[in-house]
């Protein structure tokens, strides 16, 4: 028997219980459909997850900091964050940049306008490799003396501490004349309080970064070792004694560290944290966030798995019924020279089909529900999720849509399996004698 | 004339739970090639079983059944549909058409089997239709065809591929007396024509009368065979013809 006839046999077969098949196929199209969209609604959770870290910040940056040592612990040693640390990083297979880092705080001189804000301090030279986009100006560059970078919302943080009613403050970033002071207490002052003399510094506005990372949005940005300066300018004038621990201590806060893809950011940080630093990435954090995704990917679609199961019984059912509807076919089919293979593929392609169109067409309609979710579900489910309102709230992979379809068309012929040997294994002479 | 047909000894001893039934019992019978033999016996003699095991329908309990040289009792199953394929053709008492396909699809089934195309198959059964006198039922389905016109379907399904055997089983048991001869008429017309065998299974005697040869079959054994010299109706009408 040839593949076109057995095709042309078994789709006649199937149309000749319309009914009965569209019923099979029903069952089938909602045991995809429901795997479908509840699979898709993990990827939407975990891409949903992914679009909000990566507006917390880089996923494929690493922060080293220092391992806190136990001092009454033996045989621990500080690992410190010095220059040789960062050339031991530079060294680690797939990190593309590293730049030490060291943070204080200030505030920033805009006339009668102030902003207290983070300084940071870092490599002028790993700017761009960081990912630092300017919106206005440039980055720093390594020349750069007292020259700042504005993060991307600075303009919007300035305030008038002698007024008593907010004023939007008219700041330009990059033309006006501004000064920066270490002092943390600039603006509260007590009149007559007996405070250091701390010093303002004049500086130059380098550029102003993009906005929409919360990471970089506040704050200034200043070569490494300006920043080195004015702290030290700063305890002169506190008059802080050099502490006797101080040598011990690492030359810096933290070392960044900017890997070259996000799938690699876990390898690095583990390398890291086996040379004795400790290191977060948002990577790390996203990880966990995944696999919780995961793991509720893998209920739904356990859920949705139910109904699959269930129709997979229908498909075993219909052919049942079918053979034995047929059994007087079948017996005549085997004594006038159909194979047992021949009776067997029959129904094995019957069973087939009715799984794969149950996948296409469930497929098809899954995508009509993910669109529906998108469109309507969002604001809805999206606050149950505890996500943003712009991420999709189901995505389909295009991977699983052949997935769904093969493994649809595989239960139709697992669930055929049974009843088809069955078919094969009917005594052509009982069969014929069944009136 | 060969042999075509040589039974060995055969035995076929069915278990009813603890009792034992001999359906046959030591037969032992040669068919010649385009011989038309008759096994004649009453309901229950076991000329039906004989007919199966013949036609490897059913495996014998004992015994040799050698058709064409070949041993078919050590044959499995895929072997011996092979066998039916190539070789026999068959022709039932209720017909055993299929009621949801038209007369030109019941003879072509067959041919589907065997993988020849369409195109050629439907050419070959409307051929064989229009040999039995059916050549404007082609598209009819069973139902609307009456027994006699629905046995001659089945008669071109046997006939289409040429088989070297036709086991025919009651052919006529549903029919009157005018579509009997009508039918046996044509059946043996057609097996003399193109020199094939001819097993016809019957408890009506009048049938026999059609073969070259009869097997009395009682209780599983053979009582007689006669060799039969009385010519056949149709012979008899078309040397009135001539």
């Amino acid at each position: 028997m040839n593949k076109i006839d057995l095709i042309r046999m078994g789709a006649k077969n199937l149309w000749r219980r319309k009914l009965r098949t569209f019923l099979t196929v029903l069952g089938v199209i909602i045991g995809t459909t429901s795997i479908i969209v509840m699979l898709s609604l993990g990827f939407g959770l975990s891409q949903g997850f992914e679009d909000q870290m990566s507006q917390w910040g880089d996923l494929t940056t690493i922060n080293v900091y220092e391992r806190w040592v136990d001092p009454s612990m033996p045989k621990q040693e500080q690992v410190k964050l010095d220059d040789a640390a960062v050339a031991e990083f530079k060294a680690i297979p797939n990190v593309t940049a590293v730049s030490p880092t060291i943070e204080t705080y200030g505030a920033i001189i805009n006339g009668r306008y102030v902003s207290q804000i983070p300084i940071k301090g870092i490599d002028p030279n790993s700017m761009a490799e960081f990912g630092f986009e300017v919106a206005e100006g440039r980055l720093l560059e390594s020349s750069d003396e007292l020259t700042v970078v504005f993060g991307g919302r600075m303009s919007q943080q300035f305030w008038d501490p002698n007024s008593r009613v907010w004023r939007e403050p008219k700041i330009d970033l990059m033309k006006d004349r501004m000064s920066l002071t270490l002092n943390p207490n600039y603006g509260y002052e007590q009149p007559g309080g007996d405070s250091p003399n701390y010093k303002e510094y004049k500086i130059k506005a380098a550029g102003v970064l993009v906005e929409g990372n919360w990471e970089t949005d506040y704050g200034v940005y200043m070569p490494i070792k300006e920043v080195l300066k004015l702290i030290k300018d700063k305890e002169k004038a506190e008059g802080a004694r050099p502490q006797a621990g101080n040598r011990n201590q690492s030359q810096y806060q933290n070392i960044n560290i900017k890997v070259n893809d996000m799938k690699n950011v876990q390898d690095v940080q583990q390398t890291i944290k086996d040379m004795g630093h400790e290191a977060y990435s948002l990577n790390e954090q996203l990880e966990t966030m995944k696999q919780t995704a995961g793991i509720i990917q893998g209920v739904l679609g356990g859920i949705g798995a139910i109904s699959l199961l269930v129709a997979a019984i229908g498909i075993t059912n219909t052919m049942v019924m079918s053979i034995y509807e047929r059994t007087r076919e079948i017996g005549i089919m085997k004594v006038i020279g159909a194979s047992l293979k021949d009776i067997r593929s029959l129904f094995l392609f019957e069973s087939a089909s009715i799984g794969m169109f149950g996948g296409i067409i469930g497929v098809a309609f899954s995508y009509l529900l993910s669109f529906i979710l998108n469109q309507f579900g969002s604001s809805f489910l999206g606050n149950f999720f505890g996500m943003g309102g712009e991420s999709k709230l189901s995505i389909i992979p295009i991977w699983l849509v052949f997935a769904a379809i093969a493994f649809s068309t595989l239960i139709g012929i697992i669930s055929g399996y049974g009843p088809a040997r069955r078919a094969m294994n009917l005594s052509a002479l009982d069969a014929i004698r069944t009136e | 004339m060969e042999d075509l047909i040589i039974l060995k000894n055969l035995k076929k001893i069915y278990k009813m739970g603890d009792e034992k039934i001999i359906a046959l019992n030591n037969i032992n019978l040669s068919i010649k090639k385009s011989e038309v033999i008759c096994l004649l016996g009453t309901s229950g003699s076991g000329k039906s079983t004989l007919l199966n095991m013949m036609a490897g329908l059913e495996k014998p309990t004992k015994g040799e059944i050698i058709i064409n040289g070949i041993h078919l009792e050590k044959m499995n199953e895929n072997r011996v549909t092979k066998f039916r394929q190539l070789n026999v053709g068959f022709v039932f008492q209720s017909y055993n058409l299929i009621s949801t396909l038209s007369a030109l699809e019941n003879v072509s089934l067959g041919l589907t089997f065997k993988g020849i195309s369409k195109s050629k198959r439907d050419k070959m059964a409307k051929e064989m239709l229009e040999n039995v006198g059916l050549g404007d039922r082609l598209h009819h389905k069973p139902s609307q065809m009456s027994g006699g016109q629905q046995q001659r379907v089945s008669i071109a399904r046997a006939f289409v591929d040429n088989p070297k055997i036709i086991f025919a089983d009651e052919p006529t048991g549903n029919l009157d007396t005018k579509t009997t001869f009508e039918i046996m008429d044509l059946i043996t017309g057609m097996a003399k024509e193109n020199n094939q065998t001819l097993i016809i299974v019957t408890h009506d005697v009048e049938i026999s009368s059609y073969a070259n040869r009869i097997v009395y079959i009682r209780d599983g054994s053979i009582e007689k065979i006669k060799q039969n010299e009385i010519i056949t109706q149709g012979e008899m009408a078309n040397e009135a013809n001539l």
